[in-house]
């Protein structure tokens, strides 16, 4: 396995670069806009953000060159294919998304702009590995790696005490998920002897075709692994029993990170949950899919709930990302290549629905009067026409309307779910969605019908209290609104495209 | 390797119970830091034990991202005790429903 002369070729090297050239882009990126600190003319004005900008089209365009390949890298520790790309565009997209947004907030609040910027870009990095990681070392390092990025993050906004609040919950949580993750991968690999994914997987469809007898150990032992390791990605996607980081600190960071914590990085948990998922978890020595059913029915449940009773527009967009995630989970049970495909195109559509919403978000808090209390949306409507439809179409879509996103993420999800005999499963999601349209269309029909009551309530409340103000709209947040209300409206009533390109990117995940 | 396995979920438990019970900031970092270390042992036991060198890699890094972690968590720690003039954590309790 570790042959040396193999290790010093040059041929493998240049393969190992070659599989995360789109990674080096970001890092180098990362560090010019780092380094723009010692300058204080550059860092002041708006270098650091047109740098990310540059940076993260730079890595579209080389992930775009490199799409055909399937590369492995690293001797196996990290890959490139198909599936990676699709959610390398998926992640820079949210990643893009998190810095035309952050533009005017960061300004608002006067904090150091280049330290930013690189620490999303580094963000983004981190989840680009997470993408790739073949192994457990590398699922381990980049796991950390990402949520240290997103500790900091939250607790970014220095003197703002919801912020530093947040950032120790989270940490302390999320610490506490990944030492889960770790002891889970002990166990794995005192029942396999390997830490690579493939060769897990290898081993365990070679023992589930022999005799069980011999290996009654292994079993006990992976079992303990695999339920610990379950532990620390559930609370990484946040579904229900590990969601309780998920309101506290998307309610406590600056908008624009709560925005990149429910696209960005939920959607990188997903994709190792699916890769680990369909290496080890699928095996047939277990049957996995009871825990997860459960899992996601009281996600969906609970966040659903959760979200009916929550005043502040951030924790009710943190609790219905609890409930998305549970129906993102219905697509990986349903299994097989439909319910993969299924879950890819919904996570698209996923990130298109949620960056919009937290882009109006911001351009709610930046208009005077209003801040983060649904009561508050009352009668905008009829103010800002624009921005009020196109966040009832977000709602809709995250409620899941036809015509639009969200309600084909749902039929593909569901449908497979079918197919699998999962019947009860359906029932319920069905059920809970149509719970869930009933507060999105609450917020909706607040914006339109104001009650008087609610009118006063704007009158009395002119000192904005923990919104900023700025009073205008700025174009990059325009721009942000409307590219993902056309993919929003797109993927509703033309999805054959995308649907394809989610087929093609997991068709790579059968070609081991 | 079962006698390790087991030393090594014992201390894990201590570290999570720890982590759950205690009031005190650093104490709870400190109990984070021994469920890592009890993971830690852990691989060090089954890579002996399979004569194999992955395990003993992965300790190196484990140990690593600890380090960086503890530094973020002095880091949040400070800020936390600037705004409240205490690290106690039951007076994180701005955000809640």
């Amino acid at each position: 396995m570790y042959n040396l002369s193999s290790m010093y070729s040059m041929g493998l090297l240049e393969k190992g670069i070659l599989s995360i050239i789109p990674e080096i882009v970001i890092v180098i990126f990362a560090f010019i806009v780092l380094f723009l600190t010692f300058f204080e003319k550059l860092s002041k004005s708006k270098n650091p953000y047109y740098l990310s900008i540059i940076g993260i089209g730079f890595s579209i365009v080389y992930v775009l060159m490199l799409s055909g390949r399937t590369i492995s890298g690293f001797y196996g520790e990290i890959g490139f294919n198909r599936f990676d790309v699709f959610f390398f565009i998926v992640i820079l997209l949210s990643g893009l998304f998190t810095v035309l947004m952050s533009k005017d907030v960061m300004e608002n609040f006067e904090m150091p702009l280049p330290e930013y910027y690189s620490l999303i870009l580094f963000g983004i990095l981190a989840m680009m590995i997470l993408i790739a990681s073949n192994s457990l070392i590398m699922v381990f390092l980049s796991i950390e790696f990402l949520s240290i990025t997103a500790y900091i993050l939250t607790g970014y906004l220095k003197g703002n005490r919801r912020s530093t609040e947040a950032a120790l919950k989270y940490f302390v949580l999320g610490s506490f998920a990944s030492a889960f993750l770790v002891f889970g991968a002990v166990f794995i690999y005192a029942a396999t002897g390997h830490l690579n994914l493939y060769n897990i997987h290898h081993f365990l469809s070679l023992i589930s075709h022999g005799d069980m007898i011999r290996y009654g150990g292994i079993k006990t032992y992976l079992a303990i692994g695999l339920i610990l390791f379950l532990v620390g990605l559930a609370f990484k996607m946040s579904l229900f029993p590990f969601h309780a980081w998920t309101p506290d600190a998307y309610e406590g960071a600056s908008t624009p990170i709560t925005s990149f914590m429910a696209t960005g990085v939920k959607v990188a948990a997903f994709a190792i949950f699916l890769r680990v998922y369909f290496l080890i978890y699928s095996s047939n020595i277990m049957n996995f899919n009871d825990i997860l059913w459960i899992i996601a029915i009281l996600s969906m449940t609970f966040g659903n709930i959760a979200a009916l009773l929550s005043p502040n527009i951030k924790r009710l967009m943190a609790y219905s990302s609890i409930a998305q995630a549970g129906y993102i989970l219905i697509g990986i049970i349903g299994g097989g290549y439909y319910g993969y495909s299924g879950t890819l195109f919904y996570l698209l559509a996923y990130i298109f629905m949620t960056a919009g919403a937290f882009a109006i978000v911001i351009i709610f808090e930046n208009l005077d009067l209003i801040s983060l209390d649904i009561k508050r949306y009352s009668g905008i409507g009829y103010k800002y026409p624009f921005v009020a439809a196109s966040m009832s179409i977000f709602l809709l879509s995250l409620a899941g309307i036809p015509m639009t996103s969200g309600f084909m993420g749902k039929f593909y999800v569901l449908s497979s779910a079918v197919k699998s005999g999962y019947n009860f499963l359906v029932v319920i999601a069905l059920l809970n969605s149509a719970f869930a349209a009933f507060y999105y269309i609450r917020i909706i029909s607040n914006m339109y019908m104001p009650s008087k009551k609610s009118a006063d309530i704007e009158l009395s409340n002119k000192n904005g209290s923990f919104g900023i103000i700025g009073g205008k709209v700025s174009g990059e947040l325009m721009f942000t609104v409307i590219v993902c209300l056309i993919f929003t409206i797109l993927m509703g009533v033309y999805p054959q495209v995308f649907i394809n390109f989610a087929n093609n990117s997991v068709n790579s995940l059968w070609r081991i | 390797m079962n006698d390790y396995l087991i030393v090594a979920s014992a201390i894990f438990c201590i570290g999570a119970l720890g982590v759950l019970t205690r009031k005190n900031l650093i104490i709870i970092f400190m109990s984070l830091e021994l469920m890592f270390n009890a993971a830690n042992l852990g691989f060090v036991a089954v890579s002996d034990y399979l004569h194999l060198i992955n395990g003993d890699i992965f300790v190196i890094f484990v140990m690593v991202v600890a380090a960086a972690e503890a530094a973020v968590a002095l880091g949040i720690a400070i800020a936390f005790f600037r705004e409240k003039g205490t690290i106690d954590i039951d007076k994180a309790n701005e955000l809640k429903y």
